[in-house]
């Protein structure tokens, strides 16, 4: 036994000496790279170091997604302490590019053909008015409306191909079956499902110094008008999705449809911990259109970014890590989350990537028939006027829109206070707010 | 000769049980001033080019007003129910010291150690229809959602309440405290004058512990007007966005650590100084609080 252990002693002192000997001439060449990441991206960014152990060095660091701006402008000051690859919320883009901040490199230098085509238009959002890519679209978060089949079918509907007809099941709900829900309004939802696919003006960047927000818009109060006697009625819920109580109206198995982004399937409807839907009732359909358009927009609520520091000294190496996130297969399909499922819950932007996430989405048996269809119909028909901006955007329907929902349940009064807030915003950032293009 | 020796002496002493309170003085009171005060101009996403005028700025942001308005409110409830009911109980419990006294001190610092979130939490869940020990208080005045309550136009109450029940047993212990100062020579002359309990602490007591009456205004002015715990914790932990910068310390703090704007932020903290400093010099020129009897004092008694 002894001579057992004394034996792997000297072999792994062997070992040791041999890997510091061999290691020494690469150790000055071997990048290394500082990674932030949010706690959904934390499983796939940790494998990533894994994989790479030997070739780069991957330090990971879970960061809420908020955090970097007013850390950057701190690291800024000491000239030190810059990631070299974040993963942020869309609007970072923007916030990112400003010469106060100057924390978004430039990617089109860095990106080869091969890579920039396997994008293709789904990575629009991270171009600048220069032309140039600024970040890498991990995911797209296209809305499309998840419906209940066994409950359309129970109920007698058809899925429904014009929001008119949308909104003639919440009618028929209010009536026949009180209690039953098409849906909650808090967090990005209502701006992500309806606002936005109805082309209703708000941070529509007109240019670096105008910003188009109009929540009095006929494509706004279209909206509002709609809604409002449905939420008055109790078939749209004036609160958050991810809100105890919603939960449980969705768990007790009273939700018909919801109108959210792709990946409302895998990290909403069907993770124990939030809505909790038996398998073998939800898919997804194509977004209703609003009467009188041609095109089913979607908008999007989140569709995450990374984004290289200018700083970083090994920036094609914090590009591969962004890249591997969105592309490989190790990450959107395999890798294991605590909840116990696999992959990313998201819908890659990259096309290689999305290929196998689809191939995963399609075999899944948890879902009625593949939403996947659906989805990759909407995926290129996010409206387009919603741009970057140079504010907190998305901060704001938590700090403006959801108070006052929750308190007058108005959803025009609620956008309004919404578009105040960050007409406000876009003032303080040296933006002119206008109303009208 | 000898005397000045001894002078020297207990100066020195004197010096030495000063350093560790000068120390923390200067590296957490004086020495941040100065790097807030040097901090003001530096260029941020609302002031490009830097500059004094971050002052304005930030006195001119659109939630300024809103801070103004919420944490007037809150100081409106705060402070009077405060100073009443605190200086109301400390003379009712030096009315009589009888044995039960200690449980009744015991029985005041309880509410006191729940502070901070523990008391967001408790108070959460009193006023959560579903699961509070009030529920038909609550249904009686016909509220069974948490949403009737928890909005943000009810905050300036809610929160005063939160704060009350933090602060007030502290301050009824250190207000008996004061009374035991009196002395018993006072109450009994008053007492064979014929004065009933209630005069007795009317007009003899109240009078003789005002210094540190006003003491304590002014610390629960100055705790008041910087209050950030309680709304910080509704907002980020309970309902998203209800008190979004809803005070002066909330709306500071998310200028540095939201929008990275630490030039505003320090504006904002040295405007927030003036009126706190303003009291502590009411207390200290204008009551006699710290006056300190000298030896020479002593002597012309």
């Amino acid at each position: 036994m002894k001579k057992k252990y004394s034996l792997i002693a000297v072999a792994a002192a062997a070992a040791m000496a041999g890997t510091t000997i061999m290691a020494m001439p690469a150790q000055a060449a071997k990048p290394s790279i500082v990674v932030w990441v949010d706690a959904p991206r934390l499983p796939g960014a940790k494998l990533y170091a894994q994989i790479m152990k030997g070739k780069v060095d991957v330090k990971v660091e879970l960061h809420a997604q908020g955090d970097l701006l007013a850390k950057v402008q701190l690291f800024n000051r000491v000239k030190k302490g810059w990631p070299d690859v974040v993963f942020g919320p869309p609007n970072d883009v923007a916030v990112l590019k400003n010469p106060i901040i100057a924390n978004a490199r430039e990617l089109s230098s860095l990106l080869t053909p091969a890579e920039i085509k396997d994008f293709g238009k789904l990575n629009d959002w991270s171009k600048a008015s220069d032309g140039k890519y600024y970040s890498i679209k991990n995911d797209m978060a296209q809305s499309v409306l998840w419906y209940n089949t066994k409950l359309f079918t129970e109920f007698g509907y058809k899925v429904p191909t014009k929001m008119s007809e949308l909104f003639a099941i919440g009618k028929d709900l209010a009536a026949k079956h009180p209690g039953y829900s098409l849906g909650a309004l808090g967090d990005a939802a209502a701006y992500s499902g309806y606002f936005w696919p109805s082309q209703c003006p708000l941070n529509n960047e007109l240019s670096a110094t105008r910003v188009l927000i109009n929540a009095k818009d006929p494509k706004c109060t279209r909206v509002t008008t709609a809604l409002q006697p449905l939420i008055d009625a109790g078939v749209y819920y004036a609160g958050s999705a991810f809100s105890p109580e919603y939960a449980k109206i969705a768990q007790s198995g009273k939700l018909v449809a919801h109108i959210g982004p792709s990946w409302y399937g895998e990290f909403v409807i069907r993770p124990a911990g939030s809505f909790a839907q038996p398998a073998g009732a939800w898919t997804a359909a194509p977004m209703p259109l609003w009467d009188g358009e041609k095109v089913a927009y979607s908008g999007e609520w989140g569709g995450g970014i990374y984004t290289v520091s200018p700083h970083s000294k090994f920036p094609r190496q914090a590009l591969d890590f962004a890249l591997f996130m969105t592309s490989d297969k190790r990450n959107v399909v395999d890798v294991k989350n605590p909840d116990g499922s696999n992959g990313a819950p998201t819908f890659p932007a990259s096309l290689k990537g999305n290929a196998l996430w689809k191939a995963k989405i399609d075999a899944d048996p948890y879902y009625a028939s593949s939403p996947y269809p659906a989805m990759a119909v909407q995926a290129g028909k996010v409206w387009t006027g919603v741009k970057p901006v140079r504010y907190d955007a998305d901060g704001a329907w938590g700090a403006a829109f959801a108070p006052e929902l929750s308190k007058s349940k108005d959803l025009q009064k609620a956008l309004e206070a919404y578009a105040a807030y960050t007409s406000n915003l876009a003032q303080q950032l040296g933006y002119e707010v206008t109303t009208k293009k | 000769m000898a005397k000045t020796k001894r002078y020297k002496q207990s100066n020195f002493v004197m010096i030495l049980m000063l350093a560790p309170y000068a120390f923390l003085l200067v590296a957490f009171g004086v020495l941040p001033l100065f790097m807030a005060v040097s901090e003001v101009p530096g260029p941020s996403l609302t002031n490009m080019d830097g500059g004094w005028d971050a002052f304005k700025i930030v006195v001119q942001d659109f939630r300024f007003p809103i801070a103004v308005k919420n944490v007037g409110g809150f100081m409106l409830y705060f402070i009077p129910m405060m100073m009443i009911t605190v200086i109301a109980m400390a003379l009712m419990l030096d009315v009589k010291t009888t044995r039960w006294g200690k449980y009744l001190r015991l029985a005041y610092i309880v509410p006191a150690s729940v502070s901070g979130a523990v008391a967001v939490l408790v108070w959460w869940a009193i006023f959560e229809p579903t699961i509070s020990p009030i529920k038909p208080v609550l249904n009686f005045f016909g509220i069974d959602s948490a949403r009737q309550i928890w909005q943000t136009d009810n905050l300036t109450y809610l929160i005063a309440i939160m704060a009350f029940f933090a602060l007030a047993g502290n301050w009824i212990l250190i207000q008996y405290g004061s009374l035991q100062n009196i002395s018993s020579e006072i109450i009994e002359a008053a007492r064979v004058d014929g004065c009933s309990a209630f005069q007795l602490a009317v007009r003899i007591k109240l009078p003789l512990i005002q210094k540190y009456v006003v003491y304590m205004a002014v610390l629960v002015f100055a705790g008041g007007l910087q209050i950030f715990v309680e709304p910080q914790l509704l907002n980020t932990g309970v309902y998203t966005g209800i008190a979004s910068a809803w005070s002066f310390d909330q709306l500071s703090y998310d200028l540095a650590f939201k929008a990275g704007d630490f030039g505003g932020a320090s504006a904002l903290s040295i405007i927030l100084l003036i009126p706190s400093l303003i009291g502590a010099l009411i207390v200290i020129f204008k009551t006699d609080m710290f006056d300190v009897k000298t030896n020479a004092d002593k002597e012309s008694d």
